[in-house]
């Protein structure tokens, strides 16, 4: 499951098992071609949330979770950041942390 | 849009065909020395070169003097005994009536006039030149361009005696047979990673090109059995400048790998121009036989490390070193010993060299002068230098013994590139070719990575600086951004033209195909808006197109199967544009190569820019 949202809807978050969190510019073609990806992996897990945040509309979260560019995935697990992925990245790749978050 | 497919002719095969109606035309003549055969520029792309044939009687000797203005400027060289003679002319002056001489080993003369073009704006000329000829001899200086420019040589009265046509970029060495090693002029990777180095005889002859799957970047260096490191970088992995490859000298293969990632914290003692993407900023390589150990040089750490070289495992590191975790900094750093009031640390360093009592020289360009942001010291008033530390490895001591440029300042300031060489015991060259003012100040970025209005604020300079016992004997100011400078001769003995095709070595390896392509529609043909261009090299297909930044644009290879590459069109911000000479006017345009390995077949060219997808017309046969 995708979904857009804010830094509020963010820390409104219950912050309980495992999610991918993707800070995109619009402005960038490896976030529009992730994005395409990310919606690729939502068609056969679409129960795993995965939450898009304006890198440029959220300033407060993106500091306070040190995320200096864009694409970037944050994969949390309860709240907790276990594997952050800069740059644009193959399905694969990000499938294989999405299951390491599960496991 | 129509769009051709053009077909671009390896230089490699444009030399071999100009060669080979050379030869015909030889063959078909019967020359002597009353009437030789003579070739300006024979290989296309060394303008100041020619080539001399005719046959003798009997075997003897020959030699070529290219008179010079004056006397001392006079090149000359004596070929080895033989009937049938074939001699390359070096030392040409561009724009002139050249008088060269041929002697025979009988006293047999003739006199040659060979009239050269004038050279083009990109050969820059000295504004400054202080030296006497007894000094410099018939050495000449090479100066490889990172601002617009040529690849040139300058005698010691500043007078251009050689230059290249084609962009070649990086570090100028000769190698043990008297060939130069330089990068190729072949972009792979923008804004300067090329497809790896050429071996390339004075006459302008490429007899190799090693090529590489990560591209080439900055330095090489030759071992003593002839295989070469060469700085590369492994680019599906997202960072650069951060690998180092020991490449076959006779097949091209890769025989070895030396990975900074697995020795280095890439997190921690970042200079001032660190990103994530370009962490380390390797600059050089230098192997040391008495130790067997590699010395790398990293800009953007601020640090000069040395690996072992078997092993691969971290011996030390050279730099300031503060920022780095402290069992790590107390493990692999120095103290500072001796003259300490007087010693400085070196900051985004270019050129390591070391030298044959250990000691190591760098070029210390001094950019930031420190590792925290808030001691930062800005370009006006810093200094860059040429710098030699003597090192005790087993107390971990560093002890600074000589520096050149301290005094000069912000004058001498480069913030990016240069170079040092070591002669011999005091006598050394020191090498400022990345100087720059913005409206009258030195400045704190490349002065070249200024666009559009600024630049007509900026100015840029070379000094180039050799120095023996404490004494100026050279120095040479260009108006232009050089990375490099070599003192070479253009004669070598070991550089005996041969003739007969060069050779491609190595592979580019495999472009990486993107798994996902986007959900499009067919949108016909590609429209004019996007410039594209599509042309088939040897080895690879290189499209090229003017795109907004943050487009969506795939190259799709549609045959029996269909490959699909991401083309990035968001540009990175280099902070450390080491070489601008590939950089296109307008800054929106993209090159993307693919490399031909592992492809075959007949494939359809199409184009995905955002949600459309652009029929190009163009059928490509690997």
């Amino acid at each position: 499951m995708i979904s857009e949202i804010s830094q509020q809807e963010f820390n409104g978050l219950a912050h309980s098992g495992p999610a991918l969190v993707e800070f995109y510019s619009k402005t960038c073609g490896p976030c529009k071609m992730l994005s395409f990806v990310l919606r690729e992996i939502d068609k056969t897990m679409p129960d795993f949330p995965i939450y898009q945040i304006d890198f440029d509309a959220n300033q407060e979260l993106k500091e306070r979770l040190g995320v200096k560019g864009f694409p970037t995935m944050i994969f949390f697990r309860d709240g907790n950041e276990v594997e952050r992925m800069e740059g644009l990245k193959q399905k694969p790749a990000i499938v294989k942390a999405i299951e390491g978050l599960i496991v | 849009m129509s769009i051709k497919l053009e077909k671009i002719t390896h230089i490699i095969d444009e030399q071999h065909a100009a060669e080979e109606n050379m030869l015909k035309a030889m063959k078909g003549g019967s020359y002597t020395i009353d009437a030789p055969y003579v070739k300006l520029n024979p290989y296309l792309i060394a303008p100041l070169t020619s080539l001399v044939h005719f046959t003798t009687p009997d075997e003897t000797e020959a030699t070529v003097l290219v008179k010079g203005k004056d006397k001392a400027g006079d090149m000359s060289f004596t070929f080895p005994k033989g009937k049938e003679h074939f001699l390359p002319v070096y030392g040409l002056y561009p724009d002139h009536a050249n008088q060269v001489e041929i002697t025979l080993g009988n006293g047999a003369k003739k006199n040659l006039t060979i009239q050269t073009e004038k050279a083009p704006a990109s050969v820059h000329l000295p504004t400054k030149i202080k030296t006497t000829a007894e000094y410099l001899g018939s050495n000449v200086i090479f100066l490889s361009p990172t601002s617009p420019g040529s690849l040139a040589a300058y005698d010691y009265r500043g007078d251009v005696r050689w230059y290249g046509t084609l962009n070649f970029a990086f570090d100028v060495k000769r190698s043990k047979n008297g060939r130069l090693l330089l990068g190729t002029h072949r972009l792979f990777m923008p804004p300067y990673h090329t497809t790896g180095l050429f071996e390339l005889g004075m006459i302008g002859k490429i007899y190799k090109e090693f090529r590489l799957p990560g591209g080439y970047h900055h330095d090489q260096f030759e071992m003593e059995d002839g295989n070469l490191l060469i700085l590369t970088q492994d680019p599906q992995r997202g960072t650069v400048e951060d690998m180092c490859v020991l490449v076959d000298r006779t097949t091209g293969n890769i025989l070895k790998t030396w990975d900074y990632q697995k020795v280095l914290p890439q997190d921690v003692g970042g200079s001032g121009s660190q990103d994530k993407h370009d962490w380390f900023h390797n600059n050089a390589v230098w192997y040391d036989k008495k130790t067997n150990s590699l010395s790398f040089s990293g800009r953007h750490q601020d640090a000069v490390i040395n690996l072992d070289y078997d092993s691969g495992k971290l011996n030390w590191v050279l730099g300031d070193p503060e920022g780095w975790p402290e069992d790590f900094a107390k493990k692999y750093f120095f103290t500072p010993v001796g003259d300490v009031k007087n010693f400085d640390w070196q900051y985004e360093q270019h050129a390591v060299v070391v030298l044959p009592d250990g000691d190591v020289m760098c070029f210390d360009n001094g950019h930031w002068r420190a590792k925290v942001k808030e001691k930062y010291i800005p370009a006006k008033d810093n200094f860059s230098r040429g710098v030699r530390y003597r090192l005790n490895t087993d107390k971990m001591e560093i002890e600074q013994i000589w520096q050149y440029g301290k005094e000069r300042g912000a004058e001498f300031f480069s913030t990016y590139i240069c170079n040092v060489e070591y002669y011999g015991e005091n006598h050394y060259m020191v090498h400022s070719g990345g100087i720059g003012t913005y409206k009258g100040e030195a400045c704190d970025q490349p002065a070249t990575t200024y666009r559009g209005d600024d630049e007509q604020y900026v100015t840029l300079n070379s000094i180039t600086v050799e120095l023996k016992d404490g004494k100026v004997m050279y120095e040479m100011h260009i108006p232009a951004n050089y990375y490099r400078a070599e003192k070479l001769s253009l004669y070598c003995r070991e550089d005996t033209l041969t003739f007969g095709k060069g050779e491609w070595l190595g592979t580019l390896g495999v472009t990486e195909e993107f798994e996902t392509i986007p959900p499009v529609k067919d949108s016909g043909t590609i429209p004019d808006k996007y410039n594209l261009r599509l042309g088939q090299e040897t080895d690879r297909l290189l499209v090229k197109g003017i795109f907004e930044k943050g487009q969506l644009v795939m190259v799709l290879l549609e045959g029996e199967q269909t490959h699909a590459y991401f083309v990035p069109t968001t540009k990175r911000p280099f902070i450390a544009m080491c070489v601008g000479t590939f950089l296109e006017a307008d800054d929106r345009t993209v090159e993307f190569p693919v490399s031909f390995e592992n492809l075959s077949g007949k494939f359809k060219v199409t184009l995905i820019v955002d949600e459309n997808k652009y029929d190009t017309g163009v059928e490509l046969i690997v």
